[in-house]
């Protein structure tokens, strides 16, 4: 070992090489249910460069490395299999560029989504943020592991959100997608090689390669925007009533909420925790929305657009009206109970980290957050909420998100079980009611296109091509089985 | 020319097992080596490569049999036969774009996919559409329209062609400022791969789930096939997107009616209307840097369906003679610097107007002059067939202009693409001169400009040669002309294919790209094809096929590389 850490530091100095039992522990674990696994090293890198010689160093050396941007995959992705060196890239937060004219950032791993919209904010811009992402979540990891934006709705805006990439291979060599293959400006994830290269990278978890250079899209901040609650009682009437409004192209922003998160997102008592898990906090708030608040909330954005936002406000409010009327949904510009509701949610657009203040609930959330064509997600939900009271789990206590995909095509879901971290009978009996959820999930159609952790096997277990595929490619890229092994399916 | 018509042509042929057991699986009536046969079912009909290869009567450029399967199994069956005898195989839909033919000298087979041409499936509850490889656009949007919906858009290259085939290839539309390319709209492939494996893509990679969602579990290996100009196996199904659509069932008709065979050229069958709850709008500016400016704050204004500067495209599209386009050409009939936005009225017809508002105000701060019925109203009655080809393009390959040659397709951000292209393809046809006068369209005209997407980041732009097919000589230069242009693109770090598909000799004389993606790319493609009989050589040379290039190919490669400033390339060790 000693070896090893000389030769880091030599990379990297001697200041920035941990191995000491306290440092490597924070590496081992993170609030999901992947097992605990001390990595033997951490080093922080602050260039290009030397991400290229530690490469190369453990690609001679065989060493295991294990990509780390910010820590808050929350899904165990960065969690060591089997010992190895974590390459943390924390400090390799810069926003390289802002590109006003032509609507990109350049950013480096290390930038989080609450530096980055702190900086475009005031130029009139804004980065696409996903729902209940934590804000000091690195934003290339978050869009390299297609974390789904709050705008994901709107065909146009709110995805395709990659641009271009530097990848530094396994053997160490670099590799530019889109337009930066050509070595000048980027702005587009075609470029000249193949048209989406890019995505063989994405949901990797870092197994083929690590990404140190991405350009983003970024998008002018609406003039003005108004939100609009439908509430409803049954989860199929809300459905229905979401592929009708997408149909007609109604909002940007639109996604359902059940009480649970609902009550969790306006519940003055919590805060956004600093760390995942966190230490259960009683609130008599919470409580109480969670009592008042109706079962199922659908919320709609309507953004302006530079010129003449309100007049663009204006027809598709009408239009939401018309739509509504007709399926007899009302309509309501705040919510019964809470107090600004409204205003709240418009921050919610640009920082959605509110619906984290659910982690004070018990202190840890297991999600199963999956993808499923619109009309399926009643039975499935209706099927995890049967699940659970199999498992004695109160269904008043499941969190559902719900984000309608590309005018309805689709829907992202994410069913949140609460465990407490501190009580290892908990933990287990969540454990063991998010893995059958998860199996019953996948049996029902459910996809889990970003097989993080037990999932893994469950997902590649039936796409015996894919995966064999997959492997294969990894073999080429990767012989030595260097990045983050034990991952997904290799 | 006299000792070429003396020359006879006489095809390669298979081994006599391998022929049986094509016949094995798909029966005799759809494999065939005869030469009628062959040449009719793999007709280049632009590739000037393939037809200087012609003129050379060069026996290799035709395939030694032609196989029509009608399945995937069928499809599997043949890759497993191809791969066991090492038989390189092509794939072949409609043979519009180059690309199709043999890639060696060895004896070829090609699997002419136009058995399979029907739209299996239209799930309008997640707006997803399946299709066989041979289904084509036309097919598609006339199922999908019916319930409603549509696939997003069309490719110049006409509605006869199929998404599958595109896939591999191009797929840019006039409606990309919304939909963003075929690139965003593909949700699963299912894929032969020449190993006979059936790999499939997105959603429908995992057993028990429907093909609703684009990317596959984990890394993506849609990468793997978009692109791949038809190396990396054979796309036997397609599930494409589709999009909410308040046009109607039915397109317009000519006020006119439909034309016959002696007047289809009569400009008044190409007169009819936008669909429903479409409009577009033209524009002229004064000059390119006003037209830039307009089309930046246009695709960032949040309005419109569609953005494109067509410049002296105008001229082939529009025209219905070739004497007509030589005409509108030479006298500069449309504005050399316009454009046109697509309206559409998704949420109500409100959006239509409101749009249109925006527009107007937008053109008028730059300072356009819209073209209407009181300025330059026989301009804006010529552009008519544009109404209908933004949302089903039909008059690509009624365009009146001679072969097409070669052609850049660069992309970036606005202005580098739009500037830069001007720029390098007016310096080609300055050293090279023109094939034909339409080459000049990207020099004294806008080279075509689509903007790729809503925030403006991203635009194609496009040049072309279009040389007469029956002079070698203009071929060959049309060749040389693409290639140096890619060259100085190259050198200058600018992207000379902007729609992401390279092939050789391009992937390997320029390393600089990637940089070595032909490295890369060499890799993925021993995973897909590790004997390499598909398409050999197309899209990325081994080793040892770079290094069996010809002395006068490098020498070529090697002189362009040096007059752009590029170091030599020498041959692998």
């Amino acid at each position: 070992m000693e070896t090893i850490k000389r030769q880091l530091e030599n990379i990297v100095g001697f200041e920035n090489v941990m191995d000491d039992r306290a440092s490597l522990m924070a590496y081992a674990q993170d609030q999901s249910f992947v097992p605990r696994c001390m990595p033997d090293a951490v080093v922080f890198v602050q260039t290009v460069e030397q991400i290229r010689k530690i490469v190369r160093w453990a690609h001679e050396n065989r060493m295991p490395l294990i990509p780390y941007s910010s820590g808050k995959n929350l899904h165990g992705a960065a969690v060591p299999t089997e010992g190895g060196v974590v390459i943390n890239m924390t400090r390799m937060n810069t926003i390289l560029c802002i590109d006003d004219e032509n609507w990109f950032a350049v950013i480096e791993p290390g930038v989080t989504y609450q530096q980055l919209q702190a900086e475009l904010e005031p130029r009139g811009f804004r980065i696409m943020v996903p729902f209940g992402v934590p804000p000091d979540r690195s934003v290339l990891t978050s869009y390299l592991e297609r974390d789904v934006a709050m705008a994901a709705p709107s065909f146009e805006s709110g995805n395709a959100l990659v641009l271009d990439m530097e990848i530094v291979l396994p053997d160490g060599e670099i590799f530019r997608t889109g337009n930066w293959a050509c070595g000048g400006n980027p702005g587009s994830p075609y470029g000249p090689v193949r048209m989406m290269a890019y995505r063989l990278w994405t949901a990797a978890q870092g197994t083929l390669g690590i990404v140190t250079k991405m350009a983003v899209a970024i998008d002018r901040l609406p003039p003005q925007r108004k939100v609009f609650f439908l509430p409803f009682q049954e989860l199929a009437t809300a459905v229905h009533a979401i592929a009708r409004i997408q149909r007609r192209e109604i909002g940007t922003e639109c996604f359902l909420l059940n009480r649970f998160n609902l009550a969790a997102l306006f519940c003055e008592g919590w805060q956004v925790p600093r760390q995942y898990p966190t230490s259960k906090v009683s609130a008599e708030t919470f409580d109480f929305l969670r009592q008042a608040l109706p079962p199922w909330v659908a919320t709609i954005c309507v953004n302006g657009l530079p010129y003449y936002p309100e007049e663009k406000i204006a027809y598709e409010s009408e239009a939401l009206y018309e739509v509504c009327a007709f399926l007899s949904v009302p309509v309501l510009e705040e919510l019964p109970g809470v107090c600004s509701a409204a205003e709240i949610m418009l921050q919610e657009m640009l920082r959605p980290w509110g619906i984290l203040k659910k982690f004070n609930y018990r202190g840890a959330v297991h999600d199963v957050t999956f993808k499923a064509p619109l009309d399926s997600v009643p039975d499935l939900i209706d099927m995890a909420y049967n699940i659970a009271q199999d498992h004695d789990y109160p269904g008043a206590d499941i969190g559902v998100y719900m984000l309608p995909l590309e005018r309805g095509r689709a829907v992202h879901c994410e069913i949140d079980f609460h465990s407490q971290p501190d009580n290892e009978n908990i933990r287990e009996r969540i454990k063991a009611l998010w893995f059958k959820t998860s199996q019953e999930l996948i049996k029902r159609g459910a996809y889990f296109d970003r097989p993080y952790g037990a999932w893994a096997n469950m997902v590649y277990n039936r796409a015996a091509t894919y995966t064999l595929k997959l492997r294969e490619i990894k073999q080429k890229l990767d012989p030595n089985g260097i990045f983050n092994p034990g991952k997904l399916c290799f | 020319m006299e000792a070429h018509q003396k020359k006879k042509v006489v095809p390669n042929r298979l081994p006599r097992e391998v022929f049986q057991a094509l016949i094995d699986v798909v029966g005799a009536a759809w494999v065939s080596e005869d030469r009628a046969i062959i040449e009719t079912y793999s007709r280049f009909s632009v590739d000037a490569a393939q037809t200087l290869r012609q003129h050379q009567k060069d026996p290799t450029m035709l395939p030694a049999c032609v196989v029509l399967p009608g399945s995937t199994e069928e499809v599997q069956a043949i890759m497993r036969i191809a791969n066991r005898y090492r038989v390189p195989v092509v794939p072949f839909t409609n043979g519009q774009i180059g690309f199709c033919g043999p890639t060696n000298d060895q004896p070829t087979m090609t699997v002419h996919l136009s058995r399979m041409n029907r739209v299996l499936e239209i799930d309008e509850k997640s707006m997803v559409a399946r299709l066989e490889p041979f289904a084509d656009y036309a097919q598609l949007q006339a199922e999908a329209m019916k319930r409603g919906l549509w696939n997003g858009g069309s490719p110049l290259a006409t509605t006869l062609c199929k998404p599958a085939s595109q896939t591999a290839f191009a797929g840019i539309w006039q409606t990309d400022l919304k939909y963003g390319t075929l690139s965003r709209n593909i949700v699963s492939t299912t894929v032969v791969l020449p190993t006979g494996e059936v790999l499939q893509t997105g959603s429908d990679a995992v057993a028990g789930v429907r093909p609703f969602w684009e990317y596959g579990p984990g890394p993506d290996l849609l990468s793997m096939i978009r692109g791949s100009a038809g190396s990396s196996g054979i796309i036997t199904e397609i599930t494409v997107k589709l999009h909410p659509w308040p046009g109607g069932i039915q397109l317009p008709e000519p006020p006119a009616g439909r034309p016959c065979i002696h007047n289809y050229h009569e400009p008044r069958f190409d007169t009819a209307s936008p669909p429903a709850n479409v409009k577009l709008l033209w524009v002229e500016f004064p000059d390119y840097d006003t037209q830039i400016k307009a089309l930046q704050k246009i695709a960032q204004s949040g309005i419109g369906m569609g953005l494109n500067a067509t410049g002296v495209y105008n001229a082939y599209y529009c025209s219905q003679t070739q004497e007509m386009t030589l005409d509108r050409v030479k006298n500069r009939f449309f504005p050399p610097y316009n454009c046109y936005i697509i309206l559409c009225g998704f949420t109500s017809p409100k959006q239509i107007a409101y749009e249109e508002k925006v527009f107007r105000k937008i053109i008028d701060e730059v300072g356009g002059t819209f073209l209407s019925p009181s300025y330059k109203e026989e301009v804006l009655e010529a552009l008519q067939p544009w109404n209908l080809d933004c949302i089903r393009h039909v008059t690509g390959f009624r365009m009146n202009r001679h072969f097409y040659g070669s052609s850049i397709v660069p992309g970036g951000p606005l202005k580098d693409t739009a500037y830069k292209t001007k720029e390098i393809w007016t310096r080609t046809i300055e050293t090279y001169g023109e094939t034909y006068i339409t080459d000049r369209g990207g020099v004294e005209d806008t080279p075509f400009l689509y903007a790729i997407n809503r925030g403006g980041r991203f635009w194609l732009s496009e040049a072309d040669t279009y040389p007469d097919a029956t002079d070698p000589e203009k071929l060959q230069k049309a060749q040389v002309m693409a290639i140096s242009a890619v060259a100085d693109f190259v050198s200058q770090k600018f992207v000379p294919i902007g729609m992401g598909v390279l092939v050789e000799p391009l992937t390997s004389a320029f390393p600089e790209t990637g940089p070595n993606a032909n490295r890369l790319m060499r890799k993925f493609r021993t995973v897909l094809d590790p004997n390499n009989i598909f398409a050999p050589g197309r899209q990325v040379y081994t080793k040892e096929e770079f290094n069996n290039l010809p002395e006068e190919t490098f020498q070529f490669i090697n002189f362009l590389r040096t007059k752009y400033g590029l170091h030599s390339l020498s041959r692998e060790k």
